[in-house]
């Protein structure tokens, strides 16, 4: 019941007569009435069940009722929202059951990780409530409910352990009945980081029903349910999740200015040019085919790049599809290429399974390097070359690029060469060598 | 030739127009192929004075991104198939809670874990139907990277003037594979703004007079007292599920949506000249469709083709006009059951009765020019 400056609504709790939920509810009014914090920056953020009653007994406050388990999760956004983008002054209290806190476990680890600014209160009353009293992944062993008849078989989830594991810096288990609850949940609203405080009940209507329990037994109950009661966790030393952040980018920076585009005099297609070049992971396929790219949409082409490799990305073939057009470019696909590069047997493996050997075109040019085994005899699209040795592994792909756009007239290879140098500076020496290797044989 | 040609994704335009249009939060967690939008936000964010956050999982993801919302902040989780059915239940909380929020579905191959770098056009059906009671909401569907950063801005627009989840449903080739892009042709980004409580009468956090309507927000942490609430509730935000009050708010939120359908709806025609042949498709699938559309006109067929941006609500008035004239209805789309295709007939079942339905439908890979053409010459 509430009195005049109460945050409480003047109306009876809506949870069954002995319920802990009433007591937890008074002593966080309490809490939240001791705090030198403006109502308007006090927000209650609910969980399902029957926890999630209490927004209404709060009328005054910021309420957010959300879904089973994952209040925390939404608490969490809120917070650092508040705390990063807004005045940050905003006091975010979690309540949640152990159904909830165990369906949602994630969210609470990640928040305890996090160390973002909310106080959770844990409404441990054994057991589901609103849904008939399901034993939950906190009840205690031989716990005794619609699900679990034969009592519980299971060990109770010890969340204080897990979350101080986590590395939450303010940890507490209470009993409902302690007249100084509500000090302890205003020393963890207070706490600047992540607070968890385990309020232990028994559900009147399930966990009295079909348990023997005596007033002692909650207090038992304590000792077999995990760590004695009082404050289990206080640290100041770790940065809350605000702290950490300011920390770590400590002022805004200057918005990022791209370096001023490069215009090439001209291109020598008049069709679509499509090539697909392919070699090994690691050996800088994609890149070089990206490099060329950007040449290309410098001189006025339009361009589409697109990229295979295996899902574990730094190992296998690694593909890139390019097409270069003086019109734009609709489908991406390659159904009859006009250039084939195979820089390693990797890379040939894959343009004969992809079937991209087989539809080469008939006047199209396969360039490949001259120790791959199983190139296709006798073919005069076949151009095979020293291409690994000459440029090294790593620089193949640039090598070959220069030779293909040299033969076939699309730009000067000399500009792989330039625009290699304009991005990696002195790196790019192998890289200009072997463009350069290229230029002389194309003479 | 502009000077501001680039080589860029739609992954990569995607974060460029979240920025622009005032985004401002992001939470993510990795997925293939929507990770670059994670990359390029965390790149991104900081040094404009906003926050990028890596998430436990795509359930954390999305309600970290609700709940920045609910402070105020424009919100943007990217994730894939796998990741947006673990959102699917704060898709409900965000639709029911009328809070704004922009999710980026790139599609990959499914079902299941499926085939993460192999694109696919097979999670329309899923995405619209997400939210238990079939309630809408907007979706739209880029077809290359230039559509990826105009659709952004539009999904931002539209989450915050309905105050409704939006999903940007791309797929893996519009968002990864590199194109041509003219920055300076872009869309200028207008300011996005929710509507705010201006503080006349009282405050309610579900006030509306007509079912059209939507409620002028007030954030948390704000000086009016926010009653948010996904259960069944009054404008008032307590718990009702039966009263005249809350019924109208539950069909309120599909009539505020079906009212926008005309201006939310967009399905860019190519030809206003007559046509036997209406060819209608939507993200990978639609360039495929222009290449094959464009050569068999050049062998005289008469061809109209109608490129969908919006496949929620389904823009039925601009179908209809796209429709006009014409006697048969190809519909092209990367899954094997055509689900565009079914909703469209569904949906246009009248003006449909004398035409020829037909569609081309391939998964696990994409759509060739010349399996249209082999339809519709």
């Amino acid at each position: 019941m509430s009195s005049p400056d109460s945050l409480l609504a003047p109306m009876a709790e809506p949870y069954c007569k002995g319920c802990g939920h009433t007591l937890i509810v008074r002593a966080l009014a309490r809490a939240l009435e001791s705090l030198p914090v403006a109502r308007e920056r006090l927000c209650i953020t609910s969980d399902i069940g029957c926890v999630g009653l209490i927004d209404r007994l709060f009328p005054t406050l910021h309420t957010v009722h959300t879904t089973h388990g994952r209040s925390t999760a939404f608490a969490t956004g809120t917070t650092i929202a508040d705390g990063l983008l807004y005045e940050g002054e905003l006091k975010n209290v979690v309540v949640i059951g152990d159904g909830g806190a165990y369906i949602g476990l994630l969210h609470l680890v990640a928040a305890a990780q996090l160390n973002v600014d909310l106080t959770v209160v844990l409404h441990n009353n054994q057991l589901f409530g609103m849904t008939g009293g399901q034993a939950s992944g906190m009840s205690p062993v031989d716990w005794t409910t619609p699900t679990t008849m034969s009592g519980n078989p299971l060990p109770p989830l010890e969340m204080i352990g897990l979350l101080r594991a986590a590395g939450a810096t303010y940890l507490s288990r209470e009993l409902a009945t302690d007249p100084r609850l509500p000090e302890r949940l205003a020393e963890a609203i207070s706490h600047p980081g992540f607070a968890l405080v385990e309020v232990l009940e028994i559900c009147t209507a399930f966990g009295v029903r079909y348990n023997k329990l005596t007033g002692p037994r909650l207090r038992e109950l304590v000792g077999e349910t995990g760590e004695p009661l009082g404050v289990r966790e206080h640290r100041q030393g770790r940065a809350s999740f605000r702290q950490a952040w300011h920390e770590r980018h400590p002022e805004t920076t200057a918005a990022h200015t791209p370096s001023p585009p490069v215009e090439l005099e001209r291109h020598g297609l008049t069709a679509p040019l499509c090539m697909v070049v392919a070699g090994t992971s690691g050996e800088r396929v994609q890149s070089a085919v990206a490099t060329l790219a950007r040449c290309a949409v410098a001189a006025g082409l339009f361009a589409t790049q697109k990229n295979d490799n295996l899902v574990t990305q730094g190992t296998g073939f690694s593909l890139s599809e390019l097409i270069l057009s003086p019109e734009p470019i609709h489908y991406t696909g390659i159904d009859r290429p006009d250039v084939l590069i195979a820089l390693s047997e990797d890379g040939l493996a894959k343009l004969r399974s992809t079937g991209h050997l087989d539809r080469l075109a008939a006047d199209g040019l396969l360039l490949a390097d001259e120790g791959l085994s199983g190139l296709p005899e006798g073919d005069s699209r076949l151009r095979a070359l020293a291409l690994r040795r000459a440029a090294g592994a790593k620089n193949s792909a640039f090598a070959a690029l220069a030779l293909a756009v040299g033969w076939r007239g699309v730009v000067a290879p000399s500009v792989l060469a330039d625009a290699a140098e304009r991005a990696w500076g002195a790196k790019a020496r192998r890289t200009v060598k072997a463009v350069r290797w290229a230029e002389e044989i194309l003479g | 030739m502009s000077p501001h040609r680039v080589l860029t994704t739609g992954n990569a335009m995607t974060a460029r127009a979240a920025i622009d249009a005032g985004c401002r939060f992001f939470a993510g967690y990795p997925i293939t192929p929507a990770s670059g939008i994670f990359r390029d936000m965390t790149r991104a964010l900081p040094g404009r004075g906003g926050v990028a956050l890596s998430a436990p999982d795509e359930i954390s993801a999305l309600a970290y991104c609700v709940g920045a919302s609910l402070r105020g902040a424009l919100a943007m989780t990217a994730t894939s198939g796998p990741g947006w059915c673990l959102m699917t239940e704060t898709v409900g909380f965000a639709l029911m809670t009328e809070t704004p929020v922009v999710i980026v579905l790139v599609q990959r191959l499914g079902p299941s874990t499926g085939a993460a770098t192999q694109g696919a056009q097979g999670d329309l059906d899923l995405v619209r139907s997400a939210v238990s009671g079939g309630y809408r909401f907007p979706v739209f569907t880029p077809s290359t990277a230039e559509e990826c950063y105009e659709d952004t801005l539009r999904a931002f627009a539209w989450a915050e003037r309905l105050r409704t989840p939006v999903v940007l449903l791309t797929d893996k080739e519009v968002s990864t594979t590199s194109e041509v892009v003219d920055l300076a042709a872009l869309p200028t980004p207008e300011p996005v703004q929710r509507a705010e409580w201006q503080g006349e009468g009282e405050f309610l956090t579900y006030r509306i007079e007509e079912l059209t309507d939507v409620p002028p927000f007030a954030p948390v942490g704000g000086p009016d007292c926010v009653a948010v609430t996904g259960s069944s509730h009054n404008q008032r935000g307590d718990l009702s599920k039966d009263s005249p009050e809350a019924l109208a708010l539950q069909a309120h939120l599909e009539a505020k949506v079906a009212a926008a359908e005309p201006a939310l709806g967009r399905v860019d025609v190519d030809s206003t000249e007559p046509a036997e042949t209406l060819v209608v498709s939507f993200g990978v699938s639609a360039r495929a469709c222009r290449d094959a559309v464009s050569q068999v006109r050049s062998q005289g067929v008469q061809v109209r083709f109608a490129n969908v941006r919006t496949v929620s609500p389904l823009p039925r008035t601009a179908l209809v006009e796209a429709l006009a004239g014409t006697r048969r209805l190809v519909v092209v789309e990367e899954n094997h059951s055509g689900q565009l295709r079914a909703l469209i007939v569904a949906s246009l079942r009248e003006e449909l009765s004398a035409h020829e339905v037909l569609g081309v439908n391939r998964a696990g890979r994409a759509i060739r020019p010349q399996e249209i053409v082999d339809v519709i010459a």
